[in-house]
């Protein structure tokens, strides 16, 4: 049962097995191609209905955070070792052993190694000496990186939910999004390098007292529990049609995706063969009618297959043809918007902080002062020395070597 | 066992004959002198037991190696492993300081070791004029860095060809001093070749060329 | 001409013998055995197929095996970088395994299997053409004794670590097949990466709630849209298809030396430093070798020796009734199996179509443009036909059916006299298909 164990944790903890992970997704994604042309979708649906494949992709986050809590307790081990403060060494901990003769001795190693440009420090046994910089903190920052993306991952694909809602100016906001009203949309410019536009949808709690939310574009904005992910700009546009055979006339508040102008949207006048097409006018000052507020509209009156007449009217105005009467009241601005509930999201931006943090710490430290360390101690009838090096290897083992020669060349008690 | 060992050893150069046939012993760790005037072969003999010429005739075993069946492949190898040489002329890289110039040997021979050739200059006392090129160098400097060179690779035989012949009497001495000192300790052959006799007594024992032909030998050291 | 199409396969074959060979020194009367009757077994199993199953579904099952081993190549490469970077110096079972005479002898048999199919499938009539079949199985017996007696001239310095070997003998297989257009991996690789990349940036855009394009500056939306065209495809392709050699190289490149720190005289230590990494220098040869090697894949993927069948289209007119009408014969032969296109203009528009006699011997008429490409056309080569924008080939077979890179096509009768086509209806359809092809892809649903 031991061994079982050590043998499950061993597997856990093994750096084989991420690449064995994803690369079976992989060949699950080769499968799926030559099955749909949809493969990534298909690939992600399958993975959040099947639960052996999540249980797999879980595996990837665990491993990092194993690997994490190693490396860390390894550094630790390490930084003992080299204090004198371990009652014996790791070998896995450095990259050579080497055991020298009992008679070995540490005399004149220090300035030597202090010449070369190795900090010391005596220990009770022996003698460590170290330069340069550690990347620890880079790999650790990596190791959690590669967790949270994984987390992130995992927890996004397995409990996304998301639902589509138009945000109006006036009106309350969807149920989806957990209520309050919107006061007003603003499109403005931005001066960013980034983003060409601002949007700021001012929204007020329901309860009471509470004070103003603004929502943007990014970050969007998490308003209980959800993202406010806005995704098209469009025209909440109250429409009265008449016509001669319709009598009574029809009424219809039309969520139209009609930003910016020239992009053409349609509403069906429902129980008829009607259907009216919709587009803003480009003003002839060059202007955003949306930013404005001053809103034209074009539109198409279809009848079955045929093309009616064409038209425009302004916002609460109304446009007459024929016995036909097309009256716009009230028009407003709208923002058509997914409210996304998925924490994982929060993870995989953590993740990539962390990665630019992992490589703004890794690659100096690598590059320029990478960690080389060696550890001389005598233990009771044996000596040993141990060499560690991230980066400059030839150089340092050239070191290495050079003082184990120094050591083994001069013996206790020759003079 | 004898680190040299030559039987009828000859060399000509088409009608010249530089070296008569010559059978010659030296024994592993013996320092060998050679004297002889301008011509006699001194040279030609170094360079035959240095792997650096082919004889003409005769047989020629340095170090077990029978050198007449190495192929030009088979005596670079050998020269790079066995053999150490100091020349009268330096030849030191003068845009490469000292280490480097030593770092170089050490290229040749397989990789280079900088810890490694730092250590050999702070053995021949250069250990201040590691990044000194040889044009800041003294005589007897760069004479030292070249034995620091010429025994970098641990060679089993170490060859001068007039080492001293450009150094004042302090200088002299310091480096066979210096030879001594390191011969003791690494236990390698020297053969120096030298028309100076009181360089030659600092040998274990000196041989005369006359014409190409061997013609006195002398114990110096018993 | 046959024995002069077939030369990249040979040449393929017999450096991956020799390759086998000097991977497997101590075994090489059974490698030589091996590979020998791995050939034969190949040429002749592909010659069966050929015989009883459809063309379409041997080539494709030709490409599927050597695409299996393009993936093996992969998993072995990635496997060869964790071990150099690791710290375990014990050999692992699968390691001890590779070493073995039945593993030697497995991989030159598959190796032989799948070069042997691959060949095969260069012959042209391989269903009837046994002579031809059995003259290729001698020539690749040949080759295998031409690399033993080869293989003893390689220096004995120069040596090769099973996974060099395995993305060497990878790396030959998808130069061979990438000779023969039906076989080609690199193609269909960049298509499928154009696609896995739309919907990788779609699907990252979505998840990290970045918003759309109208909110973005037109400078950083075009280095984005960089993404949906169609060179993300190749230069993606490019990637995957040689990272398993540079993987390998790097692994090789990272390998520990070993280590010398027991010897204490510098000399000793640094000749045994000199002699790994010269014999560590010898291993890069063979992944280096199928770098070069995988870019001649990727030459004769981009530029294939055959050469396309792709007439000028012929003006054509409608009748006064807007019927389009051409016969079956006449100036040409509607039925003689080649592509016949034709350009049809009416009120300001113009259409380009073919027809096309089909293996089962059906005509077909469809637009010389896909649902999903810009409309570059088609060609005809090798019983299929090329879409000359995306390089996917379509067998004749399936022409005719609607979907994928399928040219569209398009509705006509077949009389005995020859096809009719309504004009405006093909006008229409070709609108209707560049219009969808040439709107620009929105984010977002």
């Amino acid at each position: 049962m031991r061994r079982l164990l050590h043998t499950i944790w061993g597997g856990l903890a093994s750096r084989a097995l991420p690449p064995l992970v994803i690369g079976g997704f992989l060949l699950l994604y080769i499968g799926i191609a030559f099955g749909t042309d949809e493969t990534l979708i298909a690939l992600m649906e399958i993975t959040r209905t099947t639960v052996i494949l999540v249980a797999l992709l879980a595996l990837l986050p665990l491993n990092h955070l194993i690997r994490l809590l190693r490396e860390s307790a390894s550094h630790i081990e390490l930084r003992r070792a080299l204090h004198g403060a371990a009652a014996g060494v790791n070998p896995e901990l450095f990259d050579e052993t080497v055991p020298l003769s009992p008679t070995a001795s540490f005399a004149g190693l220090e300035e030597r190694l202090a010449a070369e440009g190795y900090q010391t420090r005596s220990t009770g046994s022996g003698l460590a000496a170290w330069r340069g910089i550690g990347t620890f903190a880079g790999r650790i920052c990596w190791r959690a990186a590669t967790f949270c993306l994984f987390a992130g991952i995992l927890i996004s694909l397995s409990s996304r939910a998301s639902s589509r809602g138009s945000v109006i100016e006036g009106e309350p906001l969807p149920a989806a999004a957990g209520g309050g009203k919107v006061e007003r949309v603003v499109l403005a410019d931005s001066q960013g390098a980034i983003l060409s536009k601002a949007l700021a949808m001012e929204v007020t709690p329901p309860e009471a007292g509470a004070a103003r939310r603004v929502f943007g574009l990014y970050p969007p904005a998490l308003y209980r529990g959800a993202f406010i992910y806005p995704r098209y700009l469009g025209i909440g546009l109250f429409v009265r049609f008449d016509a001669p055979d319709l009598p009574g006339g029809y009424q219809k508040h039309c969520i139209l995706n009609i930003h910016p102008p020239g992009k053409e949207d349609s509403a069906d006048i429902t129980g008829s063969p009607y259907r009216l097409i919709f587009s803003l006018a480009q003003p002839e000052d060059g202007s955003d009618p949306y930013k404005t507020g001053r809103m034209t509209f074009l539109f198409k009156v279809h009848k079955g297959k045929d093309v009616l007449f064409a038209g425009s009217a302004p916002a609460g105005g109304e446009f007459v043809h024929d016995g036909y009467r097309i009256s716009l009241p009230d028009a407003r601005r709208l923002v058509i918007t997914d409210f996304i509930r998925d924490y994982g999201v929060l993870l995989i931006w953590a993740a990539a902080l962390l990665f630019i943090a992992a490589g703004c710490l890794w690659l100096p430290a690598r590059v320029f002062f990478p960690r080389r360390e060696m550890l001389f101690l005598r233990e009771a009838d044996t000596v040993k020395a141990f060499s560690r090096a991230e980066g400059g290897r030839s150089r340092h083992a050239g070191v290495f070597h050079d003082a184990l020669d120094l050591i083994e060349g001069r013996h206790s008690g020759n003079p | 066992m004898a680190t040299i060992e030559t039987s009828g050893l000859t060399r000509s150069y088409g009608d010249i004959c530089a070296l008569k046939p010559l059978d010659l012993q030296v024994p592993e760790g013996e320092w060998l002198s050679v004297m002889g005037h301008s011509g006699s072969g001194k040279s030609t003999l170094m360079n035959l037991v240095g792997g650096l010429d082919r004889p003409s005739a005769g047989s020629l075993r340095v170090g077990g190696k029978d050198l007449l069946g190495l192929s030009e492949d088979g005596l670079a190898r050998f020269r790079r492993e066995f053999v150490g040489i100091i020349f009268q002329q330096h030849h030191l890289v003068p845009y490469l300081s000292a280490v480097e110039n030593v770092m170089m040997a050490q290229y040749f021979h397989s990789v280079p070791d900088e810890a490694e050739a730092r250590t050999a200059l702070e053995r021949v006392g250069l250990g201040h004029r590691l990044r000194n090129r040889p044009g800041e160098l003294s005589g007897g400097e760069q004479q030292r860095v070249c034995i620091a060179r010429a025994i970098i690779n641990s060679p089993k035989l170490l060859l001068g060809d007039e080492p001293t012949g450009n150094l004042d009497h302090k200088s002299t001495v310091m480096v066979l001093e210096l030879l001594k000192e390191l011969r003791a300790e690494e236990r390698f052959t020297i053969i120096m070749v030298t028309h100076n006799q009181e360089v030659a007594v600092w040998g274990d024992r000196t041989i005369y060329l006359d014409d190409g032909v061997l013609v006195r030998e002398e114990r110096t050291r018993p | 001409m046959v024995a002069l199409k077939l030369i990249p396969q040979i040449l393929s074959w017999a450096v991956i013998a020799l390759v086998l060979l000097r991977g497997f020194p101590r075994y090489r009367t059974t490698v030589s055995a091996a590979a020998c009757s791995g050939f034969a077994l190949g040429a002749a199993g592909m010659l069966a197929l050929f015989r009883f199953l459809p063309g379409e579904l041997c080539f494709g099952l030709a490409r599927d095996v050597v695409g299996g081993t393009f993936l093996l190549a992969w998993g072995v490469s990635v496997a060869a970088v964790y071990r150099s970077t690791g710290r375990e110096k014990a050999m692992s079972w699968g390691e001890r395994i590779a070493q073995t005479p039945p593993f030697a002898a497995a991989l030159a048999l598959a190796s032989g299997f799948i070069a042997g199919a691959v060949c095969a499938c260069r012959i042209p009539g391989s269903e009837g053409n046994l002579l031809a079949c059995l003259i290729l199985v001698l020539a690749g017996v040949a080759l295998v004794f031409a690399a033993l007696a080869l293989e003893r001239v390689l220096p004995a310095s120069f040596t090769v670590s099973l996974p060099g070997l395995l993305v060497l003998v990878a790396a030959l297989l998808l130069l061979g097949s990438s000779s023969i257009i039906r076989l080609d991996l690199f193609a269909p690789l960049t298509m499928k990466v154009m696609k896995f990349t739309h919907d990788f940036v779609h699907q990252f855009f979505e998840s990290m709630l970045i918003p759309d394009h109208l909110f973005i500056r037109p400078y950083l939306w075009g280095y984005i849209g960089l993404l949906f065209g169609k060179e993300v495809g190749f230069w993606g392709g490019l990637v995957i298809w040689f990272v398993p050699a540079l993987l390998i190289v790097l692994a090789i490149r990272l390998e520990r030396l070993p280590q010398v720190s027991h010897i204490r005289q510098g000399a000793a230590r640094r000749r045994v430093t000199a002699a790994a990494i010269r014999a560590r220098g010898f291993r890069l040869v063979v992944p280096v070798l199928a770098v070069a090697v995988l870019s001649g894949a990727v030459y004769r993927s981009r530029y294939p020796s055959v050469e396309y069948w792709d007439p000028k289209p012929m003006p054509i007119l409608a009748s006064p009734s807007g019927e389009i009408f051409i016969p079956k014969k006449g100036e040409v032969n509607l039925e003689d199996g080649q592509l016949h296109k034709y350009l049809f203009k009416q009120g300001g528009k113009e259409a380009r179509f073919f027809v096309l006699m089909t293996p089962e011997g059906k005509l077909t008429v469809d637009l010389d443009a896909c649902a999903i490409c810009k409309p570059d056309g088609y060609g005809q080569a090798e019983g299929t036909v090329i879409c000359y924008y995306c390089k996917t080939l379509i067998p004749l077979e399936t022409v005719g059916k609607p979907g994928g890179c399928n040219p569209v096509p398009v509705p006509f009768t077949e009389k005995d006299d020859g096809v009719h086509l309504d004009g405006l209806t093909l006008i229409n359809t070709w609108s209707g298909t560049i219009q969808s092809t040439a709107r620009p892809k929105e984010g977002g649903k």
